[in-house]
């Protein structure tokens, strides 16, 4: 299983797997706004090139030339550091995400993940705690009233669901005996996914990730009504960008996650050729996020005190029940 | 073992680059003079001219207490996972460890219910 990786493949591989989470990313802008708009009966953008496919290019192009200002009060250098490192962390934690098997081209080996890690449950929930930063840091020295309470908002509202998500894996964690994603997958191909065994922690992962990713019904930490747009008031152009990329992206390894540790990862239904694994891992991403987005349409937004008394007092014990349960299945059995 | 952090520390790289070369085109790419009027450069506020900066506002003692809160719980999670990745070697005497581990977790977390630390009003 564990074959020897030459540095030159790895780093191609990681060129090429950061430029599609980018590139889905891009599309998964336009293909929100274009599920959204269907949903409530109008078109979503379809002026630029052909149904709008275009349309993230132009995004791209507009924020990239949008005039650069900052308030006069913010700290320069933490009001730039709060985008990047949003964006930085949002990008780093899906290396470690199994999108195949491993492949053998033209007698070089190219493994089925940029980095096989044995911690990647770890990496993933260390470096999206580090991502909190980003969004404090950013309002914080945005020096807006707004931009301040939306930080403490989303600050408070990611560490509290945090501690639920990393729960609801758990269930996961002792069912497989491992905290190696590869693994994880590997021993839901001997056993069954999962989302069966696993039901109650699938679903608070998902309502827990829904509100890590600060999405709809959750997305408090920018509810436009009350806070303009939450951390993010004071920026403008590509700086704007950076948060709205982080946000998708994280919307994105959060799905793939989610995959991998309850839909069976790169496993298809019956047998799957090796060529085929990353189509698998993509449609059932795809169907996660159009799970994402029908969410967003569907649900009005909670209340702040509904939303933390339903992240502690709900999902918490439920998270924590489900993996005391699991822990004395598995021995049992 | 350490050569399979070498392709994260690559995928890190291209991470970092791509924000910090949007950050730098953002400086680098708009043509048009910056318009630095005094309205402009405040901060937003719908309405009400200006005040005084807010960094050093108070908060609702809530989110400190939500933040001390998620450190004690958190913790507790970091310690659980080492116990759940061996508990099927462990077996009965890994589900008692983590039995008494949650049941004392649970007593914590009653005392914070009762007091009210989880409530938002």
């Amino acid at each position: 299983m564990t074959q020897r990786v030459d540095w030159w493949v790895s780093l191609l591989q990681a060129f090429v797997v950061i430029n599609i989470v980018m590139g889905g990313f891009a599309y998964l802008t336009l293909a929100e706004r274009k599920v959204m708009g269907r949903m409530q009966l109008r078109y979503g953008p379809n002026r630029v090139g052909p149904y709008g496919l275009l349309q993230p290019i132009a995004d791209l192009v507009k924020l990239l030339h949008k005039e650069s200002f900052r308030p006069a009060a913010a700290i320069d250098w933490l009001y730039l550091l709060g985008p990047f490192l949003a964006a930085f962390t949002a990008l780093a934690t899906f290396s470690v995400i199994p999108f195949g098997p491993g492949w053998e081209i033209a007698g070089v080996y190219v493994p089925g993940q940029v980095a096989d890690l044995d911690i990647a449950l770890i990496l993933i929930f260390a470096i999206g705690s580090i991502g909190a930063y980003g969004f404090i840091v950013g309002g914080w020295a945005s020096d807006s009233k707004y931009a301040l309470l939306g930080a403490m908002r989303t600050c408070a509202q990611l560490v509290s669901y945090e501690v639920a998500l990393a729960l609801s894996v758990l269930g996961v964690v002792i069912m497989a005996g491992s905290l190696s994603l590869t693994e994880i997958v590997a021993a839901q191909a001997d056993s069954t996914w999962y989302v069966l065994p696993q039901i109650v922690g699938f679903l608070v992962f998902l309502l827990a990730g829904t509100a890590e990713t600060s999405r709809a019904p959750f997305d408090l930490p920018e509810a436009e009504q009350e806070l303009v747009a939450g951390y993010h008031t004071e920026y403008g152009g590509m700086r704007f960008g950076l948060y709205s990329m982080a946000e998708y992206i994280n919307l994105i390894t959060l799905s793939g996650l989610c995959v991998t540790l309850f839909l069976g990862g790169w496993h298809g239904i019956g047998f799957t050729p090796d060529w085929l694994a990353p189509a698998w891992f993509v449609a059932k991403v795809a169907v996660l996020l159009y799970v994402f987005i029908w969410m967003r349409t569907t649900l009005p937004r909670l209340r702040y005190d509904q939303l933390m008394r339903f992240g502690w007092k709900v999902l918490l014990p439920v998270a924590t029940l489900n993996a005391v349960v699991t822990a004395i299945l598995v021995v049992a059995l | 073992m350490l050569s399979n952090w070498l392709p994260f520390l690559f995928y890190a790289l291209f991470a970092a680059a791509i924000p910090a070369s949007m950050i730098a085109l953002s400086f680098l790419l708009p043509k048009r003079p910056v318009a630095r009027t005094r309205q402009k450069l405040l901060p937003f506020e719908s309405g009400v001219s200006e005040g005084p900066p807010d960094r050093e506002r108070r908060f609702t003692i809530s989110f400190y207490l939500t933040a001390i809160l998620f450190i004690l719980f958190d913790i507790e999670v970091v310690f659980l996972y080492p116990l759940a990745v061996r508990l099927e070697e462990l077996g009965w005497f890994g589900v008692g460890e983590l039995a008494v581990f949650i049941g004392i977790l649970a007593v914590a977390f009653v005392y914070v219910w009762r007091k009210g630390a989880l409530r938002w009003s």
